[in-house]
């Protein structure tokens, strides 16, 4: 070792303390080296090889950063003040970070201190209703569902309205395990495709809504962008564990009140049926055969280590849902691994975060497009109670709940892996200039594999199924590969600031996989027909290995027809020689393999005047392989001023934050859109297995009309907003108001016949507008008390949405059930919302019981709340917490399919279970239940929604441990609205395929999965 | 030293990174499909044997379910309608209109049945254009299920759209009028008869597919329809002789009468078949069938929807309020399974018009679903309101053959030999055409009849070829389409402009040379 003068090392030692006592998680670095190390949980830290001269740096998010001299000092014990500006909170934005005091644009942020807790599958959970102006519907109760989020309206109508997710710097991919096919009850959608994620592992939120912060996104920004931080190593100095498990309870919150045996057979001869034929001599309670009360599990445990150059923190966490359907769980293995390193004198940081999961779906036989049946809850509501819950023991042609759920099954495999790596280099590194490169890789790949079946042993479950059987499999792998280069360039002059980002972007997105389908087994067993169906596509597989490409193959039992069909070099279709398989009579496979690409070139310049005057700008290029060569970029460009008017000298000291903010962006969509729409592409048909086992041999055509003229859908947005803040942020608010109008919209429309295709993809002369208000306000009750905390806040939006300059009438909004095949209840039409709902009016019945009102017209209603809100306020008394969480919706309107399908005069008439009400409503037996406003229901709704009662233990120094807290959690504990279904934030969705028009539906709820109250205890430990 | 050298490095690494990748061109490529030559313009259909199995299938489709194409030629007349049963077939009045005569613009079987027939023309069309360099037979085969395609928007929409295989999105197609669609098909069923292999009776493989007979059939149908499409009212002579001759070669290629009527509908060859498709007949017998009338491969039942009016019923021979076999009723009626002769192989289905108490294949009498006495009436309180039972239910195809057999006829020779009989009516032949229809209704162990006129002719042909597609097109050809009849609109009634569905409101909106039907 070199000397140079007279130096000598000494290793220091302190307690850093605030005002609430010890400190952990502060950083202490020997300031201009990279000597560092963190506090532990009770504030102490330890420094080794600190010279004499050197200067000791104390910085904590929240509290002012202190340097001290270390002198001849071996301890140093530093008092922090709180950091009076709580608004330097850091969010995390595109390609960087800002604070909340600096953003221009539109940001909220939640840190992983204030998410929602509970039995969590998924991260938009994490935030359901704790940002304003974004609205969060979880249409199901199921394990897993997917959750919708609309950042400040619905801007599209057809393509996804879903924000882009950003996981530690890599957007992702929206790969999501596959839709549910029929099998013998109807389709439906997709479970959520951010379940891969363990929510344990994610230390804060940031949503973009503003088109200046999220215009950096470019063609992605248009639903707002969602940036998912995940937990990183950084703490004290060395190793420390963290374990959390927590053991959920989980109830239907809610049931349906049918009537029960005696009540039932009273109904039957009130509507002229026989008492004594329908009394099977049983008292079967169906929704209880169905729904069960369930206990799940969620356990993670973490290490990290953070050490002089760097950190590192691994997880393992183990999740066990258990859903209230019967037949419905998901259970979660997931790993991650995040690692950083400083090298070169903190010159370059290199940081690597990966995820490896593995998650278990198993999906109840639910449907948004069931038929006159119902599907499994729909089964279960019209079941007569006087059945027997014996699974085998089936009456007539109507669905037995329990046979349903012993013969059928569905299950999703989905293995998924993230990795994220980057490396970043400071060129330049003074006080006052800051030149940065850096190389981000992101490799995101998943496999799913679903299967499906329907037993033959099963009854009326579909035409050609019973004594068949009916199975499914879809084998998906989705890989996505990121490329991203950026250069930030950071100037301080002596009253102003300059950051320069540039950037390159290259994202591919490869989806590639099979959709077989068998009929006709040898087993009753739904595993065995699974392994017969997959091994048969397996072995034909090798059969037709080395004998060049194929898209398809498949064979029938009647007819004895097979085919295999070939794409290249040329198309050909020849039997399917050398094959006998006696296990599946009749099957299918059919294969697919595209892959889009979209690489992005983007500049952002930040300017800072005095500290008063905020100016941004951003640029993005989008080049997109889903257009044709004349359309393929985009330019989305955004512009944003902020004005710190509290640093003003005409504002007075008590104003302690007083922000101006304006925005405008254009931003762009292209989700929806499928591959190659923009040019004539010619495939096989999907084939399919007809009622008696027979598959035609598919041929060969156009899959679109090529539209070389389709260019991406905009969104221009403008807004404006005010920060407040008064004693010191003790009071703080934001106030937003917002405006923004789509153009170009991509809409799957009916083409000029004759054409290839009944619809094809078209950039409508149309516009989606949408404007509203938000407001948040934060408060502390009481500070500076070292027994008492108490804090809330209340946010609250309001969204107005509506369809302009559109000649076309489109009908959407599927309802289903009985005697209502084609019938549908909203309209897309000019001058009126999304989701508006077009029915008849009705009136009542007449002296007959039959229903008055038969035209249909716009009643008014829309699907999307007008008004979202939420209230959240934590109270701590000493070791105790509690935080408590409220929400509702109003200004919207639900159908309630439910009633219209099953819960009607009719329904009794044919010895169907009804609830009550249907008895007394003067309804005739033989009336129709037409759709009308009859069904439309308002679907105002006010939620306690979570609650968190937390005691921090105290502990001794010789204990080992570091905290140790334990939690009760409770989930949806009330639920007030006049809705007469089980709730009303709901949205039954079919999958694609089945959609009216291929218009998505919103505020139809047919036999949703009812959402669960959910109790649950957790441990918390670090040692 | 060893820093900047690290530098140098990491700078290049970054470097050769951006290097790497570069830029891409963006362009996806051809893995799983074959993109047209040109990019987005039309270079051929990449496999026209392939194509034409694709609108092989996709017509099947077409042909098979209740909804669009059957709807509209059949739910329209007063041979099928669907009763709503409390909420049963309510389906938003969908079918109400088209038996009251009250259907909309926005009706959406009167869109759908338009999207689908005007697709397989295109889908045709790009067979038969020269740049696909398709064999002759496969030309042949796609002109003859053109000229089906186009045979049906002209018949049900009076105009017909048309566009080149390589006029993309952007263009707004020509519109045919009906007498510029009628020469079209024409000319295309001219080339289809040049070119398709001959016909030949009692052969499924044969007939499935396109022959000489089936296009000759098709023309002769047009060309006995071409007063209606002309607005001349009743075909010229010209045209009536050519109808002859083309069932005169039908003929001769071995078609011919066959007796034993419903067996004609099994899936066995038979001489009457000209064409068949492998489209399912579960839609023909399931929709009308009680959820209690079960096979073993369809324990749910029926559907409970589809009945015919009692005015129809009582076109055929034999007393009015039962059909049981040996009531007396002539075979085209067939009957209704009784405890005499429920099998188990039958499972209690019969034939034909369904009436009275229904039985299972153990001779039990059935029930509804409320367990009272399965039994279809004649009389129904109207069209919405019903229970279970009301309305009587036809079995053309019937279960005990299957529960969802593949086998669906579209042309067949009794058809052919009544139009030959029809061309000699309205040529004024009417001895002729007596003698024919009595030649039919012998095979069919009907009374002969005493005279005929063309309502007779029409009724006939309704005993005959009910369920068959034809009921429509017939009533307007006999100008009886706007007749009254039971749950008619009245309103409806005397309009003529019901002769013509109207153009659907999306396809004007799409395309502005269409010019909406007058009355709409």
């Amino acid at each position: 070792m070199l000397f140079t003068g007279v130096m000598f090392s000494q290793t220091v030692s302190g307690t850093v303390t605030g005002e609430e006592g010890p400190l952990p998680g502060v950083n202490v670095i020997v300031k201009g080296t990279s000597n560092g190390a963190s506090t532990d949980f009770d504030g102490n830290y330890t420094l080794d090889n600190v010279g004499s001269e050197a200067v000791l740096e104390f910085s904590s998010l929240g509290y002012t950063t202190q340097e001290i001299a270390v002198g001849s000092q071996t301890t140093i014990n530093v008092y922090l003040e709180a950091d009076a500006e709580a608004l330097d909170e850091v969010v995390v934005i595109g390609y960087g970070t800002t604070t909340v005091r600096d953003a221009t644009g539109s940001v909220a942020a939640v840190t992983s201190d204030d998410f929602n807790t509970g039995a969590i599958a998924s991260a938009e959970q994490l935030i359901q209703g704790k940002v304003a102006g974004v609205q969060t519907v979880q249409s199901s109760g199921a394990p897993g569902a997917g959750i919708a989020i609309r950042i400040r309206g619905t801007n599209s109508i057809r393509s996804n309205n879903d924000p882009l997710y950003v996981v530690d710097g890599v957007p992702l991919s929206g790969a999501a395990p596959p839709e549910g096919v029929d099998v013998g009850f109807g389709s439906s959608t997709s479970s959520n495709p951010l379940s891969f994620l363990n929510p344990n592992d994610i230390e804060s939120i940031s949503v973009l809504k503003d088109a200046s912060a999220t215009a950096i996104y470019g063609s992605r920004g248009a639903n707002g962008v969602v940036m998912i931080t995940t937990k990183s190593g950084k703490g004290r100095q060395g190793g420390q564990f963290e374990f959390n498990t927590g053991l959920s309870y989980s109830t239907p919150a809610n049931e349906y009140n049918l009537l029960g045996p005696e009540a039932f057979l009273d109904a039957v001869e009130q509507f002229g049926g026989s008492r004594t034929e329908q009394d099977f001599g049983n008292a079967t309670d169906w929704q209880d055969v169905v729904t069960r009360s369930s206990f799940s599990h969620d356990t993670s445990l973490s290490y990290n280590y953070n050490y002089s150059t760097g950190s590192i923190r691994g997880t393992f966490g183990y999740q066990d849902l258990q859903g209230v359907i019967e037949n419905s769980s998901l259970q979660r293995v997931s790993g991650r691994i995040n690692w950083f390193q400083r090298l070169f004198d903190d010159r370059m940081n290199l940081s690597v975060q990966s995820t490896l999961s593995n998650v278990n779906e198993e999906q109840p036989p639910l449907s948004g497009s069931a038929g006159f049946q119902g599907d499994l809850l729909g089964a279960a509501y019209s079941a007569n109670p006087t059945w027997s819950s014996d699974p085998d023991e089936v009456v007539g042609g109507q669905i037995n709940p329990a046979n349903m759920l012993k013969y059928t099954q569905s299950l999703t495999n989905t293995e998924r892996v993230l990795i994220n790596f980057s490396a970043d280099y400071a060129f330049v590194r003074t006080d006052t200039d800051k030149l940065v490169g850096k190389l981000t890789l992101g490799y995101d790949q998943s496999n799913s594999l679903r299967e499906s079946a329907t037993s033959r042993a099963s009854q009326n479950l579909g035409r050609g199924t019973q004594g068949n059987g009916l199975g499914a499999i879809q084998d998906n792998e989705f890989t996505s590969k990121l490329m991203e280069l950026t250069l930030t360039w950071d100037k301080d002059w002596d009253n102003s600031t300059l950051n320069l980002l540039g950037g390159y972007s290259y994202q591919d997105f490869a989806n590639k996989g099979y959709n077989a389908q068998g009929w006709g087994y040898n087993t009753d067993s739904m595993d065995q027909m699974a392994n017969d169906l997959g091994s048969t596509v397996r072995s034909i597989e090798a059969l037709l290995r080395g004998t060049g490409s194929y898209q398809q193959f498949g064979y029938s039992e009647p007819g004895g027809t097979s085919f295999v069909n070939r794409l290249f070099p040329d198309p050909s279709s020849e039997p399917l020689a050398g094959f006998a398989d006696t296990n599946v009579r009749s099957m299918w496979s059919d294969y697919y393999d595209n892959t889009d690409e979209l690489q992005s070139f983007f500049a952002r310049g930040n300017y800072t005047l005095r500290n008063k005057y905020l100016f941004t700008a951003t640029v993005r290029a989008d080049g997109s392989s889903r257009f044709g060569s004349d359309n393929q970029y985009g330019i989305f460009p955004s512009a944003a001023f902020a004005w710190k008017i509290n640093e003003e000298s005409f504002i007075g000291d008590n104003v302690s934050t007083l922000k101006a903010r304006l925005s405008w962006g254009i931003t762009g969509n292209q989700e929806g859109l499928g591959y190659g729409n923009f040019i004539r592409r010619e495939r096989y048909a999907g084939p399919g297995i007809q009622d008696n086992g027979n598959v035609d041999t598919p041929g060969i055509g156009p899959v679109a009309f090529a539209n070389p003229d389709l260019q991406w859908e905009e969104t221009s947005a403008y807004g404006f907003g005010v920060d407040f803040g008064l004693a010191a942020d003790r009071l703080t608010a934001t106030f937003d108001v917002y405006y923004s109008e789509t153009t170009n919209l991509l809409l799957r429309v009916e083409a000029a016949q004759p054409s290839p295709q009944p619809f094809f993809f078209q950039n409508l002369d149309a516009l989606v507008i949408n404007q509203g208000v938000e407001f948040t306000v934060n408060y502390d009750f009481l500070i500076n008390n070292s027994d008492w905390d108490w804090d809330a806040s209340f946010n609250i939006s309001y969204n107005e949405n509506e369809i302009r300059d559109f000649a076309g009438q489109i009908p959407a909004g599927t309802i289903r059930g009985q005697g209502l095949s084609q019938a549908y209840a909203q309209i897309l039409a000019q001058d009126q919302p999304l989701f508006s709902y077009f029915l008849r009016e009705f009136e009542g019945f007449d002296e007959n019981g039959q229903p008055i009102g038969d035209n249909q017209t716009f009643v008014g209603e829309s699907a999307l709340p007008t008004t979202n809100y939420g209230f959240n306020t934590n109270v701590r008394y000493k070791n105790w917490d509690l935080n408590m969480f409220f929400t509702g919706q109003s200004g919207f309107s639900v159908y309630n399919n439910t009633a219209n399908a099953f819960f009607t005069a009719g329904s009794i008439a044919n010895a169907r279970n009804v609830t009550p009400d249907v008895l007394t409503s003067g309804e005739a037996g033989n009336a129709e239940a037409a759709v009308s406003t009859r069904f439309l229901e308002d679907g105002t709704f006010f939620r306690f929604q979570n609650f968190t009662l937390g005691y921090n233990f105290n502990l001794s120094d010789n204990s080992g441990l570091d905290k140790v807290r334990l939690t009760l959690t409770g989930q949806n504990i009330f639920l007030i609205t006049d809705y007469s279904g089980l709730d009303p934030e709901i949205s039954t969705n079919p999958a694609g395929g089945d959609l009216l028009n291929n218009l998505p539906t919103a505020g139809i709820d047919y036999t949703s999965y009812p959402r669960p109250r959910v109790f649950t205890l957790g441990v918390n430990l670090v040692f | 030293m060893f820093k900047n050298q690290l530098k140098r490095i990491g700078s290049l690494a970054l470097l050769s990174a951006v290097l790497l990748v570069s830029c891409t061109d963006l362009e996806i490529k051809e893995t799983d499909s074959i993109f047209s030559e040109s990019g987005d313009g039309f270079n051929g259909v990449a496999d026209p044997e392939g194509a034409l199995q694709a609108l092989n299938n996709n017509m099947r489709g077409h042909l098979e379910g209740q909804e669009n194409l059957f709807a509209l030629a059949e739910v329209s007349t007063d041979e099928t309608f669907v009763p709503t049963r409390g909420t049963d077939w309510g389906d938003n009045g969908i079918w109400r209109v088209l038996h009251q005569h009250t259907w909309s613009p926005s009706h959406q079987y009167v869109l759908n049945a338009w999207n689908q027939w005007n697709q397989n023309i295109f889908n045709a069309s790009e067979i038969i254009d020269p740049r696909s360099n398709s064999s002759a037979e496969v030309v042949a085969e796609a002109k003859f299920l053109r000229a089906f395609s186009m045979f049906w928007i002209m018949d049900l929409y009076g105009q017909v759209p048309f566009r080149e295989p390589d006029e993309g999105p952007e263009i707004e197609p020509r519109v045919l009028t009906r007498v510029e669609a009628y020469d079209f098909i024409l000319q295309d069923l001219d080339d289809a008869i040049a070119g398709l292999p001959a016909g030949g009776a009692n052969n499924n493989d044969l007939n499935r597919f396109a022959t000489k007979a089936s296009a000759r059939f098709l023309k002769a149908r047009v060309l006995l329809n071409s007063g209606v499409y002309s607005g001349a009212g009743a075909p010229d002579n010209a045209a009536l002789d050519e109808v002859i001759a083309l069932v005169d070669a039908i003929a001769a290629d071995g078609y011919a009468l066959q007796e034993g009527y419903f067996e004609i509908f099994m899936d066995s060859p038979d001489s009457e078949t000209i064409w068949w498709v492998s489209a399912g007949v579960g839609n023909r017998m399931w929709n009308g069938l009680h959820y209690n009338q079960t096979h073993p491969d369809n324990e749910g039942g029926g559907w409970n929807g589809f009945s015919t009016l009692a005015e129809f019923y009582d076109l055929f021979e034999g007393p009015p309020n039962s059909n049981y076999a040996g009531d007396g009723q002539e075979e085209r009626r067939g009957f209704v399974v009784d405890p005499s002769n429920a099998a188990p192989d039958n499972y209690g289905f019969g034939y034909g018009m369904q009436i009275g108490q229904m039985y299972n294949g153990a001779g039990e009498p059935l029930t509804d679903r409320a367990a009272n006495p399965l039994v279809f009436t004649r009389e129904l309180p109207g069209l919405v309101g019903n229970n279970e039972r009301t309305g009587i239910r036809t079995l053309k195809y019937s279960p005990r053959n299957g529960a969802f057999t593949g086998h669906q006829i579209i042309f067949r020779y009794a058809d052919a030999h009544l139009m030959k009989a029809e061309a000699y009516l309205w040529k004024g032949q009417d001895g002729t055409a007596l003698d024919m229809v009595n030649e039919l209704r012998a095979i069919r162990d009907a009374e002969p009849l005493g005279s005929i006129s063309t309502e007779i002719m029409l009724d006939e042909r309704a005993r005959e070829l009910y369920h068959e597609f034809v009921r429509r097109t017939d009533m307007i050809r006999f100008g009886l389409f706007t007749r009254d009849w039971e749950f008619k609109e009245p309103g409806s009634v005397g309009d003529v402009n019901k002769n013509l569905f109207p153009i659907p409101s999306n396809a004007l909106l799409s395309n502005s040379n269409l010019v909406q039907n007058p009355g709409y």
